[in-house]
């Protein structure tokens, strides 16, 4: 394959460009913030964000060809950049936006341990779905009445907010352990990482049940006669044959998922479980542009790393099931 | 089914009628919840309605920018577009609503602003894809067929490729109609008024009436939209 040059000058060009463009309306801008009284930046800072967008849009229309999703990442990282750089400038004066890094040398284990925090309540959010999704994309692949309630189940749950599936589930497990006080035993609780991790994990039932019953169906019925006429019991038959050969299309799924419950989980900041979505809304209720970049841009960077990391495994389980 | 969408109506109306302070706070106070002061009936009726003029604003944003950009890269003149559409698509699903808000929150100040940008920011690229997916799905000897009676490319995309791909595109546009709501809820977080700010309140007074009541006013407002738009839908399909 042919590759263009780096596109990082060019990124960098179209950065200076809508920054040159951009900073001297901000300093038109009387913005600075009167504690207690937050003001919007206006219509100078949209203009800001809209060239952060467009910015962010051309460097993907110069290098973007169907399938390259790198140029994606770095698409939204100008972008991001732009809008960090447009926020920073809003919030505290034109250079106040290093203010960033002193920000972060301040709070860096506070944030370090968001970080884990997230990416712990991402992954129990992975794992409680991948387990309840088994039975159910095996009940769907029988076809039977159980497996229409249950897609319909997974299909209703997708149409909830999920600020409003949060604070139900807050409500119910509140009720729950005052019927039950036994449970609190177990660790749950109707504040912190139990109403987070549920609630993420409902939403993470719909592609990881479509993926799962989708790849195991995936195998030609000529393949499966051929896998029975060798003996093939139908555990080993799912095991051995639907399995692999639907894996690619299952690790499509996890990666949808996986994205789906690094962003999801940023939620979970409101239901008192700690992780990167705490520190936004902190810096949010103090309208404190730094603290919310602080929070924002990990669970960005948290998300496309997931992604492009279970692309590759995707793209390797593909062509080991050729080669195989 | 011949009543598209009437047990998701029903689903929404039991929800909508659950939040009503007279039937909330029977049931948090049997369910042993803290129950606070209730959030009254015709407060919630005028959040639903911010709420909906909202989401509805944002879906009109999302919606009408992605159908007009999902055509232009399918016409001839905007094929170069294509690369950059789908690598945007891809990096806007980093990005959750939540996170929008809170980057534009600085920017674009409290209320309803922050709150439309992640609605249009967040539903644009969904609708765009499901446009250019949609398009994709017209056979090109159908169109070379439309072309050679003598159809005029504006021709061919109004009777026959929109037509065509009507369906994919109005289930793309259903899905961002739901984000929408979904979303508008995290408004709230913004400081614009809608059906997530009694829960947001609720979550930070420990109030589990407050929090009954946004939850299911929320929810059955979801499912309400979702139901008058699969009706809508129905009631187009009978028509053309």
């Amino acid at each position: 394959m042919i590759r263009h040059a780096s596109p990082f000058p060019l990124a960098l060009a179209v950065l200076a460009a809508a920054a040159l463009i951009g900073l001297p309306l901000l300093t038109l801008a009387p913005n600075r913030l009167v504690p207690g009284m937050p003001q919007a930046g206006g219509p100078v800072a949209g203009a800001a964000a809209v060239l952060a967008l467009i910015a962010g849009f051309l460097i993907a229309v110069a290098r973007g060809r169907p399938g390259h999703a790198a140029a994606g990442g770095v698409a939204a990282l100008a972008a991001l950049a732009a809008l960090g750089l447009a926020a920073g400038a809003v919030a505290g004066g034109l250079f106040d936006s290093l203010s960033l890094a002193v920000e972060y040398r301040g709070r860096a284990g506070a944030v370090n341990a968001a970080i884990l925090q997230h990416l712990g309540l991402s992954a129990a959010a992975l794992v409680l779905a991948g387990l309840v999704a088994v039975p159910l994309a095996l009940a769907r692949l029988g076809g039977g009445r159980a497996g229409r309630v249950a897609d319909g189940l997974i299909g209703g749950v997708q149409v909830v907010p999920a600020l409003a599936l949060f604070a139900g589930l807050v409500s119910a497990l509140s009720a729950l352990l005052a019927v039950a006080p036994a449970l609190r035993g177990l660790g749950l609780a109707a504040i912190g990482p139990t109403p987070a991790v549920i609630g993420t994990a409902a939403y993470l039932l719909l592609p990881l049940v479509r993926s799962l019953a989708a790849g195991l169906a995936a195998p030609e019925p000529a393949v499966l006669d051929a896998a029975r006429a060798v003996g093939l019991t139908p555990r080993q038959e799912l095991l051995r044959v639907r399995l692999p050969l639907g894996a690619p299309i299952l690790v499509g799924g996890v990666r949808v998922a996986a994205v789906q419950s690094i962003g999801l989980s940023t939620l979970g900041g409101l239901v008192g479980a700690g992780g990167l979505g705490a520190v936004v809304f902190e810096g949010m209720a103090q309208f404190a542009a730094d603290l919310i970049l602080l929070g924002a841009l990990p669970v960005v960077l948290l998300s496309l790393a997931a992604d492009r990391l279970l692309a590759r495994f995707g793209a390797r389980f593909a062509l080991a099931g050729g080669a195989a | 089914m011949s009543r598209p969408g009437l047990g998701t109506a029903l689903l929404g109306l039991a929800l909508a009628a659950l939040s009503h302070p007279d039937l909330a706070g029977p049931l948090v106070r049997a369910l042993g919840l803290q129950a606070g002061t209730p959030v009254p009936a015709g407060r919630l009726a005028w959040l639903a309605g911010r709420h909906l003029t909202l989401a509805l604003g944002g879906f009109a944003l999302a919606g009408g920018l992605g159908v007009a950009l999902g055509i232009l890269a399918t016409r001839a003149a905007g094929a170069r577009l294509r690369g950059a559409i789908e690598t945007l698509a891809a990096a806007a699903q980093a990005a959750p609503p939540v996170v929008v808000i809170g980057l534009a929150l600085p920017l674009l100040g409290f209320g309803a602003p922050p709150t439309l940008l992640a609605l249009a920011a967040y539903g644009l690229m969904p609708v765009l894809r499901g446009t250019l997916d949609a398009l994709a799905t017209v056979p090109a000897e159908v169109r070379g067929a439309a072309a050679a009676i003598g159809m005029t490319p504006d021709q061919i995309l109004w009777r026959v490729e929109l037509p065509l791909a009507a369906g994919p595109i109005l289930e793309a546009l259903r899905v961002v109609m739901l984000l929408a709501v979904a979303t508008a809820a995290l408004g709230a977080l913004a400081g614009a008024p809608t059906l997530g700010t009694p829960i947001v309140v609720g979550l930070q007074n420990q109030n589990g009436l407050h929090l009954v009541q946004g939850a299911a006013a929320a929810a059955g407002l979801a499912f309400l939209a979702d139901a008058a738009f699969q009706a809508a839908r129905a009631l187009a399909r009978r028509w053309v």
